[in-house]
C-alpha cells in the first residue's frame, strides 16, 4: 500500500524535500493548527464527561461502552449507511448521465447546462422548504406525477420507509456540480479514440463502455470518494426537516418518523449542543472518523483494479 | 507578464481591508453608551432569538429602560437560535465574548445551568424576588435550589374547536362552552368522528381530532391522565407511572388504530407538513375540528381568518370530575457565565422580567405574565387571551426542571410517534424512555 | 523563455482536440431533437424548484393560504423583494457575503493548485504518506472539530471577525487538493522533466507552464469554493457574533421565527441570494467548458 518514510534521507531526498516545502507547506501549517490539534482535542475529550464549559471529568471509556447498548447510535449508524449506499451509486450514475447529457451539441447547451447546475447552489436551507412542499403526499408535484402514471401516493415525509430516499431525491437537485467535473472530463476525450473504433465498427454503446467509461475512472473515484464523505456527514438537510420548529405542526417527530431521518451527524450535533454532553458527542464523532476511513480505504483499494490513470 | 506577488499582493490587500474592516466595525460589550442612554451607563448586550413581532415589542422595551435608567444601557441583538439550539450562545460564552443577558427557554434553565453556561443570579439577589413569580414558573427557574434565571412570559394550551364545522356535522355544541367546565374526552371523540370525512381515494381530507398534532404531546396529555413525570425523592423521570402509560395508550395507540394508523399519518403529513406557515394551519383552513394549541394562534386568526367561528376551552379530561390541566412553557432571562456586564445586565433583566417591562411586553405580544399580580389584572387580555390567563393559567403544569431535560422530550416524543404508529405497546415504549433516560440522569443525583 | 517555447506544440494539440470531440452517441442520436428533447426534459426537472421558489416569492400572504397551492401566483407583487430586503439588513449582509466569498475564492484559488503540485509533480520522500494524511482529514466530521478550531481562534482573537471563514482557505482544503491533483496528474511528465533539464526552478515550471494548463481545474475550484462560500451559514453562525457582520446566508433564517415561516418573503430572498452565484456561473462557464480540456492526454 502506501510505503511510511524511510527515517534516513540521503542528499537527494533531502533536497527533493527542499523544492516540494513551499508548496505543500501551507498545507501542514493549516493542518496543524486547524485539524491536527482540534482532533487531537476531540479525541481527548472523548474520555471525558464535558459539558463544553467548567471541567472535563475523566471517565476512561465509559462513553464507548454507553455507544454500544445506545439505541439511537446504531440507529443513526444504520440510517447513515443506509443513505450512503443509496445515495452514492445513484448520484454517480446521475452525475455521468447528466454529464454527458450537458455534452449534446446543440447550440443553446448552454442554457441547459445553467438550469441543470442551477439548483446546486441554491442554498440546501431555502431548497428544502421548497422541497417539502413539493413531497407533500396530496398536494405534492412529486405524488401528482406518480399518481398519474399510475403509481401509489407515497407519503414521502411521514411513512419511515420512504423518509430517507427522500433525502436521496433531494441530494440529486445538488448533481449539477459533479455532472461538471464529469463534462469536463468527458470533454478531454482525445476524439480520435472514438473515430477509430468507430472505424473498427464499434457501435455507441461499445464506444462509451469501452472508451469512455474506462478514460473516466479516475473521475468516476473522486466522486465515488466525494459522495462517500458528503453522505456520512449529511446533516443540513436533515436539519431543517426535523429541527424546524415555526409554526404547528412542526414536528411530533424528533427526526423523522421512527427517527428515520436521525443522521449520525445529526445525532452528534443533538448530543453536542442540545444535550451538551460534549464527551460522548467526541466519542461519536471518533467512531464516524474511523468507519469513514475504513470505508474509504476500501474504495481506495478496489480502486486499483478499475481506475485508469496516465500517471506521471 | 505578471509576476506571482502581483496576485499575492491583491490577495493581501483584500485581507487586511477585511480586517480592517471588521475592527473598525466598532468594539463589543465595552465603549460609549448607545444613543438614547443616559450617560454614565455601562453598555450592556442583550442576545435573543426572537424574530418580529416579538422582538420589535422587545426592543421597546429595551428601548423604554435606555431612557429611564442610570445604570445600564442595552444593546440588543437578534441571534439564530430556537428553544433548544444554543449554539451560539454556547460557542460564544466559551469564547468569552458572550452577551451578559440572553433569553432562554426557561424549560431549559436546568439543564443549562447543570451544563456551566449560566451565572447564579443569587448574588444579584434574585432569591429575594421567588415569591413574586408563579410558583412553576420560579421553579422551572431554579438549579439545585438556586436562581439561574428570571421567568419572562409564559404560555398555555387549550382545546381549539371548530363551531361551524361541529355544527354542520349535526353536533351540539352547547357542551363545549368552556363555562360548562371541561368536557370528557369520550363526548370530543363522538363529535370529532362525525366530521371525520375521507376523499374518492380513501385518503383523509378531514379529520375531526387529532390528540397527537401540533400541541398535543406527550406531557399534555401525561399531566390531563394526572400523571407525574419526575419523582425528585428518588431522582428519578417516571414515564411509566401508570396514568402516563393509559394517556399514550388512549389518545395516541388507541386513537390512531381507530382512525387507521398509516391514513392518519398521510394526513397529517400532507396538511402539517414540517415549518408548516400559519396561513396553512388545518385548524384555519378546516381541515380539522378540534386541535389541541396555545395561545399565539390568537394571532393567526386576527391576521388569515378574523370571521373564524370557533370557540376555546379546557383540554377534555378522561372521565367527568377529574380536574383539568394544561402546562406551560415559556422563556426566561439569563446571565451566561462570563458575562462582561452582569450588573447592567442584571438590572436591566429585574426591569423587563418586573411589573413594568413585562406588563409592556405581555400587552404587546399577547403572551401570557408570569409576574403573580399581572395574572389577575385584566387589562392585560383581549378576547378569548383573558380565558387563557384567567382560567388555565391557575391550573398549568410545568415540565421537570432536569438537567437532561432535552433528552427527556427527544425520549418521550419517540415514544409518542412508536405508540401512534403501532410499532410498540406504551408499556414498553415508555420503559425505554426511563432506562434511556434515568441513565443519562444520574449522574447529576440527588437533586433539590 | 526557452521554457515555453518547448511546449507550445504540446499545449496547441489540446484546445483542438477538445473542439473537433464528437460525442460518443452522436451514432444513437442522428438528430438534434432527441438530445433536446431529453434536455428539455432534465431542466423542466431541475428547474421545479426555481420555478417554485419565484412563484412563491411573488405571492401574497392570503394566498400562501390556499390549498392546493396555486400554480401560478393570482396577483404577482414584485414588492415582496421590496419587503425581504428591508426585513433584514440585506445590503449589509450582502456586502458581508461578498467580502466572506471572495476571500475564500482566492484564497482557495491560490492554495490548492500549489498544494496539489506538491503532491502531483513533485517526487520528494514521504509524499504519499503524507497525501494520505491529507484524505484522511475529510473523514473529520465538523461538529467535533467546533469546540478546539473555537479555542484556536479565541486565542487567536479572532472570534467575531472574518479571519476564521477566510483565513483557512489560503492553508488548502482536501477536497479541491484532490480534485487538483488528479488533473495534474494527467500532465505528461516529459513537460516538467524537459523544463527542469532547462534549468527552470520549481516555482517557475508551475506558474508558466503547470497553471496555464490547469486553468480549467483552478476555476473549477474557485467556483466551488465560492459558492460553498456564498452559502456556508453554520461557520459564520458560530464565528460571528455582531450582527452587522452577518451574511446572507444566515439572513434567510430570520424570516423563520417561533411560530411563523414568511414563505413568500423568504423565498424572495433566497431568489435574491442565487442571483450572484448563477451570474458567476453563467460567467465563467464559458471559460472553463468551452476552454483547454486538460483531460486524458496521452502520455
Amino acid at each position: 500500500m502506501i510505503a511510511v518514510p524511510r527515517l534516513r534521507l540521503d542528499k537527494k531526498d533531502r533536497q527533493s524535500l527542499l523544492v516540494a516545502l513551499p508548496f505543500v507547506g501551507p498545507w501542514v501549517i493549516g493542518f496543524l493548527a486547524f485539524t491536527a490539534y482540534p482532533i487531537y482535542y476531540s479525541f481527548t475529550i472523548s474520555f471525558t464527561r464535558y459539558s463544553g464549559f467548567g471541567d472535563a471529568t475523566n471517565i476512561g471509556f465509559t462513553n464507548y461502552e454507553h455507544m454500544y447498548h445506545d439505541v439511537l447510535f446504531w440507529k443513526s449508524m444504520y440510517n447513515t449507511l443506509y443513505y450512503v449506499a443509496l445515495a452514492v451509486p445513484v448520484g454517480l450514475v446521475i452525475a455521468i448521465a447528466l454529464g454527458l447529457a450537458m455534452n449534446q451539441k446543440v447550440r443553446e447547451v448552454a442554457i441547459y447546462r445553467a438550469a441543470i447546475y442551477a439548483p446546486s447552489i441554491l442554498p440546501i436551507y431555502a431548497l428544502t422548504f421548497i422541497f417539502i412542499v413539493l413531497l407533500n403526499p396530496r398536494f405534492g408535484v412529486l405524488n401528482y406525477a406518480i399518481v398519474t402514471l399510475g403509481g401509489p401516493s407515497i407519503n414521502w415525509l411521514g411513512d419511515p420507509a420512504w423518509t430517507k430516499v427522500s433525502v436521496v431525491i433531494l441530494a440529486q437537485l445538488g448533481a449539477g456540480g459533479p455532472a461538471l467535473i464529469f463534462l469536463a472530463a468527458i470533454r478531454g476525450i482525445p476524439s480520435e479514440l472514438y473515430e477509430s473504433a468507430a472505424l473498427d465498427g464499434a457501435g455507441a454503446i461499445r464506444r462509451f463502455y469501452h472508451i469512455t467509461l474506462p478514460l473516466l475512472t479516475p473521475v468516476i473515484l473522486y466522486d465515488l470518494i466525494l459522495g462517500l464523505i458528503l453522505g456520512l456527514q449529511i446533516f443540513t438537510p436533515a436539519y431543517v426537516l426535523t429541527q424546524g420548529g415555526a409554526g404547528a405542526g412542526a414536528g411530533q417527530y424528533v427526526a423523522g418518523p421512527d427517527n428515520s431521518l436521525m443522521f449520525y451527524v445529526l445525532y452528534l450535533y443533538k448530543t453536542a449542543f442540545q444535550f451538551t454532553d460534549m464527551g460522548y458527542a467526541s466519542a461519536l464523532a471518533t467512531v464516524l472518523f474511523l468507519v469513514s476511513v475504513v470505508l474509504a480505504l476500501a474504495i481506495m483499494r478496489t480502486s486499483r483494479s478499475w481506475v485508469h490513470y496516465e500517471v506521471t | 507578464m505578471r509576476s506571482f506577488s502581483g496576485r499575492g499582493w491583491t490577495a493581501s490587500l483584500i485581507c487586511l481591508s477585511v480586517v480592517v474592516a471588521a475592527c473598525a466595525q466598532g468594539g463589543g460589550s465595552s465603549g460609549p453608551p448607545l444613543a438614547g442612554c443616559k450617560s454614565g451607563t455601562t453598555l450592556a448586550t442583550f442576545w435573543t432569538s426572537h424574530t418580529p413581532p416579538d422582538s420589535d415589542s422587545l426592543k421597546h422595551v429595551v428601548d423604554t429602560y435606555n431612557g429611564q435608567s442610570s445604570v445600564g444601557c442595552v444593546k440588543m441583538v437578534q441571534v439564530p437560535g430556537s428553544e433548544t439550539d444554543v449554539t451560539k450562545l454556547m460557542t460564544a460564552v466559551r469564547g468569552g465574548s458572550g452577551p451578559d443577558v440572553y433569553m432562554l427557554d426557561r424549560f431549559t434553565v436546568a439543564e443549562r445551568a447543570a451544563a456551566g453556561v449560566l451565572t447564579d443570579l443569587t448574588k444579584y439577589g434574585a432569591g429575594n424576588l421567588s415569591s413574586k413569580y408563579v410558583d412553576f414558573a420560579w421553579k422551572e427557574a431554579t438549579f439545585q435550589g438556586k436562581p439561574y434565571a428570571l421567568p419572562l412570559d409564559t404560555d398555555v394550551r387549550a382545546l381549539w374547536y371548530r363551531k361551524d364545522l361541529l355544527k354542520a356535522a349535526g353536533v351540539d355544541i352547547t357542551p363545549l362552552d368552556a363555562a360548562n367546565g371541561p368536557v370528557t374526552i369520550d363526548t370530543v371523540r363522538t363529535m370529532a368522528n362525525k366530521v371525520n370525512h375521507q376523499d374518492a381515494s380513501g385518503a383523509y381530507d378531514v379529520i375531526g381530532f387529532v390528540p397527537w398534532v401540533d400541541q398535543g404531546w406527550h406531557y399534555t396529555w401525561g399531566f390531563d391522565f394526572g400523571g407525574s413525570f419526575f419523582d425528585s425523592g428518588s431522582c428519578k423521570v417516571t414515564p411509566t407511572d401508570p396514568k402516563i402509560v393509559q394517556a399514550f395508550t388512549t389518545m395516541f395507540g388507541d386513537w390512531a388504530k381507530a382512525l387507521g394508523p398509516e391514513k392518519a399519518q398521510t394526513w397529517v403529513s400532507s396538511f402539517l407538513p414540517p415549518n408548516n406557515p400559519p396561513q396553512q394551519w388545518p385548524f384555519l383552513t378546516g381541515k380539522t375540528a378540534f386541535i389541541i394549541t396555545g395561545d399565539w394562534p390568537l394571532n393567526w386568526v386576527k391576521q388569515y381568518k378574523p370571521d373564524l367561528q370557533y370557540g376555546v376551552t379546557y383540554i377534555p379530561i378522561p372521565k367527568t370530575g377529574d380536574t383539568p390541566s394544561t402546562w406551560a412553557g415559556g422563556w426566561s432571562l439569563v446571565i451566561p457565565t462570563g458575562a462582561k456586564h452582569a450588573d447592567a445586565g442584571y438590572d436591566f433583566m429585574k426591569y423587563l422580567a418586573g411589573p413594568d417591562g413585562m406588563k409592556t411586553y405581555v400587552t404587546e405580544t399577547q403572551h401570557l405574565p408570569t409576574w403573580k399580580s399581572l395574572g389577575s389584572d385584566a387589562s392585560l387580555y383581549q378576547g378569548d387571551h383573558t380565558f387563557f390567563a384567567t382560567k388555565l393559567l391557575p391550573v398549568a403544569k410545568s415540565r421537570p426542571p432536569i438537567p437532561v431535560g432535552a433528552f427527556y422530550w427527544d425520549q418521550l416524543s419517540t415514544a409518542q410517534d412508536a405508540v401512534v404508529r403501532g410499532s410498540a405497546t406504551a408499556d414498553k415504549a415508555l420503559a425505554d424512555v426511563a432506562t434511556n433516560t434515568n441513565a443519562k440522569l444520574q449522574q447529576f443525583c440527588p437533586l433539590k | 523563455m526557452t521554457v515555453r517555447s518547448v511546449d507550445r506544440p504540446l499545449v496547441e494539440q489540446l484546445p483542438q482536440a477538445g473542439r473537433r470531440n464528437r460525442r460518443p452517441l452522436a451514432g444513437l442520436l442522428q438528430s438534434a431533437v432527441t438530445p433536446r428533447v431529453i434536455l428539455i426534459g432534465m431542466c423542466f426537472l431541475y428547474l421545479v424548484p426555481f420555478y417554485w421558489m419565484a412563484t412563491t416569492a411573488l405571492k401574497d400572504n392570503p394566498e400562501l393560504n390556499i390549498y392546493p397551492p396555486t400554480l401560478w401566483p393570482l396577483a404577482p407583487n414584485p414588492g415582496n423583494f421590496i419587503s425581504a430586503i428591508r426585513y433584514i439588513p440585506f445590503p449589509q449582509f450582502f456586502i458581508n457575503s461578498v467580502i466572506l466569498t471572495a476571500g475564500t475564492a482566492i484564497g482557495a484559488g491560490i492554495s490548492n493548485p500549489l498544494i496539489a503540485y506538491g503532491f502531483a509533480r513533485i517526487k520528494w520522500p514521504g509524499r504519499d504518506f503524507v497525501f494520505a494524511i491529507v484524505m484522511a482529514t475529510i473523514f473529520v466530521p465538523f461538529p467535533v472539530l467546533i469546540l478546539g478550531l473555537f479555542d484556536v481562534f479565541t486565542k487567536l482573537g479572532w472570534i467575531d471577525t472574518f479571519l476564521p471563514l477566510i483565513i483557512p482557505a489560503f492553508f488548502g482544503n482536501p477536497f479541491y487538493i484532490f480534485l487538483m491533483r488528479q488533473f495534474l496528474l494527467q500532465l505528461p511528465v516529459e513537460i516538467s522533466d524537459s523544463a527542469r533539464i532547462d534549468g527552470a526552478r520549481e516555482l517557475q515550471i508551475f506558474w508558466h507552464i503547470i497553471l496555464p494548463l490547469a486553468k480549467p481545474a483552478v476555476a473549477v475550484v474557485i467556483i466551488f469554493a465560492a459558492v460553498a462560500a456564498w452559502n456556508e451559514f453554520l461557520l459564520p453562525l458560530i464565528y460571528l457574533q455582531d450582527e452587522s457582520r452577518y451574511p446572507l446566508a444566515i439572513g434567510l433564517q430570520f424570516f423563520r421565527s417561533q411560530h411563523n415561516v414568511q414563505y413568500n418573503l423568504l423565498m424572495a430572498a433566497s431568489t435574491l441570494v442565487v442571483l450572484p452565484v448563477l451570474a458567476l456561473f453563467l460567467g465563467f462557464q464559458k471559460f472553463f467548458i468551452e476552454g483547454v480540456s486538460v483531460g486524458a492526454v496521452k502520455g
